[in-house]
């Protein structure tokens, strides 16, 4: 299984992205995508914004489960498509963790929802510092190496 | 914003991982990168021995300090921002920029606190009530006196306060009788409100009451958009 | 006679300070140094110099509602001046105890090791070189010590040595006294 994270800001632009495969089942953390979906990837994501923008006036809560989905190329060299699904978190500020995952929903919507939960923990930390601009890149390795823990502990 | 080299860099990415290999951390002009895992195990091991802010825990209660302690600091705030302005409306000006930074970040902060029932505000009166309400009662230990809606506009709203607890220990002179320094608390609304996407332009103004000396109006003023689209989706 | 004198910073915390949130106090401080750092466009060596005079500007102040509130009288030594300091005067104000320690053979210059600074929480120096070397994000507090200290006729230099934001072991202000000032009336002045 793999995803990509992509933390966009308030003016749609991405301050932080990230690969990563899981680490159950004998998987070694690095994410399988083909060559093709490495490209597609953030297309796909800037796409889902519009999707976001138009859920996030119709509810109040803040983790979006899968509300977005991408029929495209599967790992390794087959040829076959499979689906992928975009699961999202919104904070109150607008700024929104969005996910590109390759398997169901329904065996992972509460691991990714608490993976959603501690990246809102690392993002605020992040933000408290004076130094830090709302929609600043986020470049501390610091931060990419919590955020990759995180993926092991809970993807 | 993109130089030659940035265009290099994306186009041959095989050639720029080896050199880039030695910062960790995102760089926007590469993308996600995966770096060796030997690598990264040495940067996690170089972490975890330095302070960083991601190991300090959130969820306890914020300690205190005194009051005049942030008097004082917003005191040295206003002298400089004083310094480098050429009146008064400057001066708010930058004070107003100064809180709007530390908007989203309180935002955000109680947002989180408020663990599992936090919920985003997505309606006008509400994310009003919450600055009102929560704001207030976090950074000030009360919440603020009134709420209203300007009988006027349908753009204008205003948050009172009858003893603004930054501005308590300031004087203001005589001849600057106009400047109202919680301008500063009107930038954290401001920032606030225009992470929320409901884009506003927020000044604080001194209205005095029998009693209340200090009293003050922090007046909103929404984008003619944003109350637009709060029409269109309440079907006024 | 240092347990007195802690009961009596806890008290005056406890009784005669009005309390406001430290996250507040944290983030408004840190708008102040990175605005200094915008403005002075990354000269720390010039950001030091302004907080340290902000400083200066607040402890000329600071010491009379100190000595109002806390009421404590002349110090006999330096070294009782290093005890009231971190057991009351920084107790009442930002609600920390910093120890004091290396006092030097002489009596005249100690460090005040401070565990927990509020005002810099959750502060994480920015990624270029310089800010690493060149600046002491908490230089105010250097301001305040001697403009303070200078009011109870006590010329003191003051400095940081040592701060966790850079990367030391820990956040360390050395205080040492140079000499104390008698009651002069300067040239010119009534």
């Amino acid at each position: 299984m793999s995803y990509y994270l992509a933390i966009i800001g308030t003016t749609d632009s991405p301050i932080y992205e990230c690969e990563f495969g899981t680490h159950k089942q004998g998987g070694d953390g690095t994410s399988k995508f083909s060559p093709e979906m490495k490209e597609l990837n953030p297309f796909i994501l800037h796409s889902s914004i519009d999707i976001v923008e138009d859920i996030q006036w119709q509810t109040n809560s803040m983790f979006l489960k899968s509300f977005d989905e991408f029929h495209g190329p599967g790992t390794g060299s087959t040829s076959t498509n499979v689906n992928y699904y975009i699961s999202g978190f919104l904070t109150s500020g607008n700024v929104k963790f969005l996910m590109i995952h390759d398997n169901s929903v329904y065996k992972n919507e509460d691991s990714i929802k608490q993976f959603f939960m501690d990246l809102n923990d690392l993002y605020v930390k992040t933000l408290l510092n004076p130094f830090y601009k709302v929609n600043d890149v986020i470049s501390s390795s610091v931060f990419d190496l919590k955020v990759k823990a995180c993926a092991k502990k809970y993807l | 914003m993109s130089q030659p080299s940035d265009i290099i860099q994306v186009s041959n990415p095989t050639q720029t991982s080896t050199k880039s290999a030695l910062k960790g951390g995102y760089n926007p002009s590469l993308g996600p990168i995966q770096l060796p895992t030997s690598y990264q195990a040495q940067l996690a091991s170089t972490a975890s021995s330095k302070r960083n802010i991601y190991d300090h825990s959130l969820s306890r209660r914020a300690p205190e300090v005194n009051l005049s302690s942030l008097s004082y600091i917003f005191n040295v705030m206003i002298q400089y921002s004083q310094k480098n302005s050429k009146g008064i409306q400057e001066l708010e000006g930058k004070l107003n920029t100064l809180g709007y930074s530390i908007g989203p970040k309180v935002l955000e902060l109680i947002t989180l606190r408020e663990g599992k029932n936090a919920k985003r505000e997505i309606k006008l009166v509400e994310i009003l009530q919450f600055i009102h309400t929560q704001v207030w009662r976090t950074l000030f230990g009360r919440v603020a006196d009134e709420l209203e809606k300007s009988s006027e506009a349908d753009d204008e709203y205003m948050i009172t306060d009858k003893q603004p607890l930054m501005s308590e220990f300031i004087s203001v002179p005589k001849d600057m009788g106009q400047l109202n320094v919680n301008a500063f608390v009107a930038g954290i609304i401001e920032g606030i409100l225009d992470v929320c996407y409901f884009q506003a332009s927020v000044s604080a103004h001194t209205v005095e009451t029998p009693g209340c000396p200090n009293r003050t109006v922090f007046f909103i003023k929404f984008d003619r958009d944003v109350i637009e689209r709060e029409n269109l989706r309440f079907h006024k | 006679m240092s347990k007195s004198l802690k009961t009596t910073g806890e008290d005056l915390w406890k009784n005669k300070a009005d309390k406001v949130n430290s996250e507040l106090f944290t983030l408004t401080y840190g708008s102040i140094v990175a605005q200094l750092v915008r403005d002075y466009k990354q000269d720390y060596t010039q950001v030091n110099l302004q907080l340290e005079k902000m400083g200066y500007d607040i402890g000329i102040r600071i010491i009379e509602e100190f000595l109002a509130k806390s009421q404590v009288g002349r110090c006999q030594s330096f070294k009782e001046t290093s005890e009231i300091l971190s057991k009351i005067a920084f107790k009442y104000f930002l609600n920390i105890t910093p120890r004091v320690e290396n006092f030097s053979t002489d009596g005249k210059q100690f460090s005040l090791i401070l565990d927990e600074n509020p005002l810099a929480e959750f502060v994480e120096l920015p990624d270029d070189e310089k800010a690493n070397k060149q600046l002491w994000y908490s230089n105010v507090l250097v301001g305040v010590l001697r403009g303070a200290l200078e009011m109870v006729q006590l010329d003191v230099e003051v400095a940081f040595v040592g701060d966790v934001l850079r990367g030391d072991d820990a956040t360390e202000i050395r205080l040492k006294l140079i000499k104390i000032l008698k009651d002069e009336i300067p040239a010119g002045e009534d």
